[in-house]
């Protein structure tokens, strides 16, 4: 009996410490998370693919329905402004004519390219296309879900294009989901080539809606208007995609970049596979991978 | 001793699980794209609003251990790379916390009261995790963003908050005196 008495004392008075404790606890459980997600990027890597997976055909199921919503919100909002939208596919028709003569300059120039020796066309790309199911937009992130992963044969590191232009490269790869960086990310650095001057640079995002242009050898030569595309150079993307036109052109080192695709607009996107394994591994931008030999060489 | 038919059970099921399905249902609609410009900017940050509401009322429903496992998967979901995971699970618990120690200036005040408490809160919760996310990405994040979706957050709180009031589950004893009716014990009707 008094064994029984003393055993339930103690317990209460366990359980009297661990409720006063619990916040205490759930603080440092809360730290342990985020410590081992800092020394095992792996593991943290693996939980967000499975949380992505699990997630991605629930989003599927509200994706849907919002994007019908939306469609005839937006349907209903160009009707109310006919106007103002023939005035923005006219301005827009101007851009496309400009797109066209930039594209026949890129063709000229790939013309004479080829027609030096030496010269090897990079592998075929093929496209995968894949519906927006997610949203991974906050302060800190810019980013989305596809419904596509390792099945359809997506690939960490490949590109995700839109009709307009370069979006983002794909971060994670589940079975049937994967996630999109976009370029505007404050994690996104990308090898670009100023359209123009044939000049390389690095375009960063800074999670505003511009993207901003660093490491350039000379900033003089960079005009507002400058188209600016891939380089190719890292070797997982193809070559000559759009991405954004110089906008701001500031003393320094400061030129911002205004992207191409519409990012609050995404439905469908593509995703490019161009068959040659990135260097982008995990996607983290902590570490400066080292070129591998055989994309130098290309 | 009332008797547990099935139907109890499962009331008293339901009840249990309202308020972690209903925040599991808002870490999930955080990814939903919804393209209303302001109100997907700031949709990550519902899910506190969640945790501050059913804190209020039913704390016990909100176990912390559930707290920390929701948060988790909102970082999993929402984080980008680089981003720490638990960040977020550290909020909710200490919202929590704060609305269980101060429930004499939250609990039956005016909603101003609740308004303000929450404003304060969000504001900690804000700032904790743009606070966390610099120092673990080492990069100076523009705050801007952070501050929009808590000005969002906080014009939302009045149009939400009542909502999920009314989606709080009702015990018997808190059911209002005017729909309890006027029997007395023992009295039949009519």
């Amino acid at each position: 009996m008094a064994i029984r008495d003393d055993f339930e004392v103690a317990a209460s008075q366990v359980r009297t410490a661990v409720q006063r404790f619990s916040l205490g606890l759930l603080v440092i459980a809360a730290f342990g998370a985020m410590l081992v997600g800092k020394a095992d990027s792996v593991l943290v890597e693996h939980a967000r693919v499975l949380a992505l997976d699990l997630a991605s055909p629930v989003l599927e199921a509200i994706a849907r329905p919002v994007a019908a919503a939306n469609r005839t919100i937006a349907d209903l909002k160009e009707f109310a402004s006919l106007r103002e939208e023939n005035a923005r596919l006219r301005e827009e028709n101007v851009r496309l004519l400009a797109w066209q003569t930039a594209a026949r300059r890129l063709e000229n120039e790939n013309e004479r390219m080829r027609g030096l020796a030496n010269f090897r066309e990079g592998p075929e790309a093929s496209f995968i296309t894949a519906r927006i199911v997610g949203d991974s937009v906050s302060a800190y992130v810019r980013g989305a879900l596809l419904n596509v992963g390792r099945k359809a044969g997506v690939a960490s590191g490949q590109a995700v294009v839109t009709g307009e232009g370069l979006a983002g490269r794909i971060a994670e790869v589940g079975e049937n989901s994967a996630r999109v960086l976009f370029v505007t990310d404050v994690n996104s650095r990308l090898p670009v080539l100023i359209e123009r001057t044939r000049e390389r640079a690095i375009l960063a995002g800074d999670n505003s809606p511009q993207l901003r242009l660093t490491l350039l050898q000379s900033v003089a030569g960079v005009q507002r208007g400058d188209r600016i595309v891939t380089s190719g150079h890292g070797g997982s993307f193809p070559v000559g995609i759009p991405i954004g036109e110089v906008v701001e052109t500031g003393e320094g080192s400061s030129v911002r970049v205004r992207p191409f695709a519409d990012f609050s607009r995404l439905e469908f996107v593509r995703v490019v596979d161009y068959g040659v394994s990135g260097l982008v591994g995990g996607g983290s931008s902590s570490a400066p991978a080292a070129p591998p030999a055989g994309v130098r060489i290309r | 001793m009332r008797a547990d038919g099935l139907l109890a059970m499962l009331d008293r099921w339901g009840r249990n699980a309202l308020p972690g399905a209903a925040l599991l249902f808002f870490v999930l609609l955080t990814l939903a794209p919804l393209r209303a410009p302001y109100l997907s900017g700031a949709l990550p940050l519902l899910p506190a609003l969640v945790v501050f509401q059913f804190s209020l009322a039913t704390p016990e429903r909100l176990p912390g251990p559930l707290l920390l496992v929701m948060g988790i998967l909102l970082d999993l979901l929402l984080g980008g790379p680089g981003a720490p995971v638990g960040v977020s699970a550290l909020g909710f618990v200490l919202i929590r916390a704060a609305v269980v120690n101060n429930r004499r200036y939250l609990v039956g005040v005016p909603f101003l009261f609740q308004w303000s408490g929450f404003c304060l809160l969000a504001l900690g919760f804000v700032v904790l995790i743009w606070l966390f996310t610099a120092l673990w990405t080492w990069t100076a994040i523009d705050p801007r963003p952070a501050i929009m979706q808590y000005a969002v957050v906080i014009a939302l709180y009045p149009l939400l908050a009542p909502l999920l009031a009314r989606v709080r589950a009702r015990d018997p004893l808190n059911v209002p005196d005017e729909s309890r009716g006027t029997a007395r014990p023992g009295e039949t009707t009519s």
